[in-house]
């Protein structure tokens, strides 16, 4: 024991309070969110998470899986364009650089990719915050840091930020594969940076909904499950729920048809069309359709910029893009029956481009959805508290 | 009052955890807290330290409410948990950092106090090394000197002998006589009476959730109770007690126990018995005082 004083040391003052310590008087102490707590505690939430070997081995396990999926998918669709198209070839893309069979397989390409990194994005992610507040609870490291000068809202937002520049990681380490993919041609730059804007926005979401189910459940096991539930539903889950609703908006109602007069023959012009009416089954997507767009593969779709080169809907996001356009405009009515050309495809194609994009109110309820799980793990950190959950100790 | 508490109440569901608790701890006194096991001890503290919210009762520390001013109280208190983790891949002195960190000390202050913080818990050696290496008892003491990095008014310390070598245990007592020199609030709960006897000039003693006594070490030292006589020949030792009606049980091996009403009392006894030839070799309190005021206090124990 040394004997000389313990606040001979150094005069110790907090600097944000030139007068000396935090007076009283104020509640503001739940929402206050100055940077320097925030880098605290993710600087201490990086510290721990690099010095983890367990780290290393996911993010080398998880390169590999991205290296052998990008190869065997690369290798299939190239074949398989290959062989389908070579035989019609002699046309070259607008750019007039490449073999057509080459732009559409790295476009196709580029797409699956795409996904392929969102579905195992969405598979790891949840694991980076889904413990975090209940995980310190446990190893009761949480009330050291309740006990200082950080806000609620820093300790809450300083994991947030550790979980996402992890993701954005994961995300770094997926990126040479995107761009491999992206260089076989066939893909707008636009698309790949909007596709890389997405995919890291869409981590934070589910970084922040991770925190606000280890905020809520005590047990570890418990918030990863929810997170986990909660990335199924907007990932494969609203799609689901968007084809489980087909019932309730299909209606048998009197409609206009168009069809032809005489099916014996072949329809060479528009005078062979006729209109009636008929009761018919009408599917009104456009009543169900927002179902779709806050799913993150829908957002991504929506938003990537659509090849110039070829009006076709030949690769999974133009597919994905157009086909959720459809739903919004609804059952096309008159019902179209009478098929002589492909003016009624190309005016429905005009149709789909002329609506407002759908991704920035997809976009828009992904992060409303972030910030609510934010803001409930930053009231369940609050302190003193009244109550506690069930089977927990306060430090 | 660096620390007042007034019927302070809390429970959790059903379960009663504190009853009815009042307490003040002067500054610059060690102020113990005593009770068994459940009897509300810790809870207290979590209310004190801003944690929990009192269902009843009103409580300042360093002259704020934690309820309605955490951040006031917080940046002028020092709390060790009874239990708590580490960061354990951090080393002591990125813990410690850290913590400096969170309560905005400028950089080259929080450098020099974690520095100075290390040597006195005796953890320089280690201060490089990650946490997870360290024992039980380098914990604790690593957990005493987070509870100090923000040169705290008020330090709330939770068990903090728990785990401790004797040699630590001893340190720690300097520790916290120093912390209470400089004119500090110590309030230490634990269960090592004869180190808390030494340690503390009050004491609270608790028992089911409730204050049960208030003891000034001092003036219990002018109270009744037992001491321990030994002599080389317990036979003569006896019939000296015998001859001057001092009230005293049937002697055991080696020694015989005596009631003294004070001090002053046993030092009489102590010169009469060698004024009377009779070879003592010891005359000491059987036990703490603390230990004596608690046992008679707390004999309604479950």
């Amino acid at each position: 024991m040394s004997d000389d004083t313990l606040a001979s040391a150094a005069p110790v003052r907090p600097d944000d309070a030139p007068g000396g310590l935090p007076a009283g008087g104020g509640r503001g102490g739940t929402w206050g969110l100055g940077w320097s707590g925030i880098r605290t505690v993710a600087v201490l939430e990086l510290r721990q998470r690099i010095r983890s070997t367990r780290w290393v081995a996911v993010l080398g396990v998880w390169t590999a899986i991205l290296a052998v999926l990008t190869v065997l998918i690369r290798w299939a669709i190239r074949r398989t364009f290959a062989g389908s198209i070579q035989t019609t070839d002699g046309t070259v893309d607008a750019a007039g650089a490449l073999p057509a069979a080459d732009v559409a397989a790295g476009r196709v390409t580029f797409g699956i990719i795409v996904f392929l990194v969102l579905s195992l994005a969405g598979l790891v992610a949840p694991a980076l915050s889904a413990t975090s507040i209940n995980g310190d609870r446990q190893a009761g490291v949480l009330a050291t840091l309740q006990t200082t000068l950080l806000t609620p809202a820093q300790i809450v937002v300083g994991k947030l930020l550790a979980a996402w520049v992890t993701a954005l990681a994961l995300l770094a380490a997926g990126l040479p594969f995107l761009v491999w993919v992206y260089l076989d041609g066939g893909t707008p730059l636009g698309r790949l940076l909007v596709t890389l804007g997405v995919l890291a926005l869409t981590l934070l979401v589910v970084c922040a909904v991770g925190l606000g189910w280890s905020g809520i459940t005590s047990r570890t096991s418990s918030s990863a499950v929810l997170t986990y539930l909660t990335v199924a539903l907007l990932g494969p889950g609203l799609p689901l729920l968007f084809l489980l609703s087909v019932p309730l908006v299909t209606e048998n109602e009197r409609v206009q048809v168009r069809t032809q007069t005489d099916f014996s023959v072949s329809i060479t012009d528009p005078s062979q069309c006729t209109v009636l009416t008929e009761v018919r089954s009408l599917t009104h997507t456009e009543r169900s359709w927002w179902l779709l767009a806050a799913s993150p593969y829908v957002v991504v779709a929506d938003a990537s910029p659509k090849p110039t080169t070829r009006p076709g809907t030949d690769d999974p996001l133009a597919i994905i893009r157009d086909g959720v356009r459809d739903a919004r405009l609804g059952p096309a009515v008159p019902v179209e029956e009478c098929f002589y050309d492909d003016v009624q495809d190309r005016e429905r194609q005009r149709q789909r481009d002329a609506l407002g994009v759908t991704w920035p109110s997809g976009l828009a309820a992904l992060l409303a959805l972030g910030t609510a799980f934010t803001a409930i793990a930053v009231r369940r950190l609050r302190t003193p508290t009244r109550t506690l959950p069930a089977g927990t100790r306060v430090a | 009052m660096s620390i007042t508490a007034r019927g302070v109440r809390r429970t959790f569901g059903d379960v009663v955890a504190v009853d009815h608790i009042d307490l003040d701890a002067p500054a610059g006194r060690v102020t113990a807290l005593v009770g068994p096991n459940g009897s509300g001890k810790t809870t207290l503290l979590l209310v004190l330290a801003s944690l929990l919210v009192p269902d009843a009762g009103d409580v300042r520390v360093a002259g704020f409410d934690p309820v309605t001013d955490a951040r006031a109280v917080r940046a002028r208190t020092g709390w060790m948990p009874d239990v708590f983790g580490t960061w354990e891949s951090l080393t002591c002195r990125e813990v410690l950092h850290t913590v400096a960190d969170a309560f905005r000390i400028p950089r080259a202050a929080a450098s020099a106090r974690v520095d100075h913080l290390l040597e006195v818990v005796h953890l320089t050696d280690l201060a490089d090394r990650p946490t997870q290496v360290l024992s039980r008892g380098q914990k604790q003491r690593l957990g005493l000197a987070r509870a100090l990095v923000n040169d705290p008014q008020v330090v709330l310390l939770d068990e903090p002998a728990s785990g401790l070598d004797p040699r630590s245990r001893i340190e720690l007592r300097g520790i916290v006589r120093a912390l209470a020199a400089e004119g500090r609030t110590v309030l230490v709960s634990s269960h090592v009476l004869a180190e808390l006897d030494e340690m503390a000039d009050r004491a609270v003693i608790v028992a089911r959730g409730r204050t049960v006594a208030v003891e000034e070490l001092a003036a219990a030292a002018q109270a009744r109770r037992t001491w321990r006589v030994r002599a080389l020949d317990l036979a003569s030792l006896v019939a000296a007690l015998d001859a001057r009606h001092t009230p005293h049980a049937p002697p055991d091996r080696d020694g015989v126990e005596v009631e003294l009403g004070s001090d002053v009392e046993a030092a009489e006894l102590l010169a009469e018995l060698v004024r009377d030839g009779v070879p003592v070799v010891e005359l000491a309190p059987a036990g703490g005082v603390l230990e004596q005021a608690y046992l008679a206090l707390t004999e309604d124990r479950r």
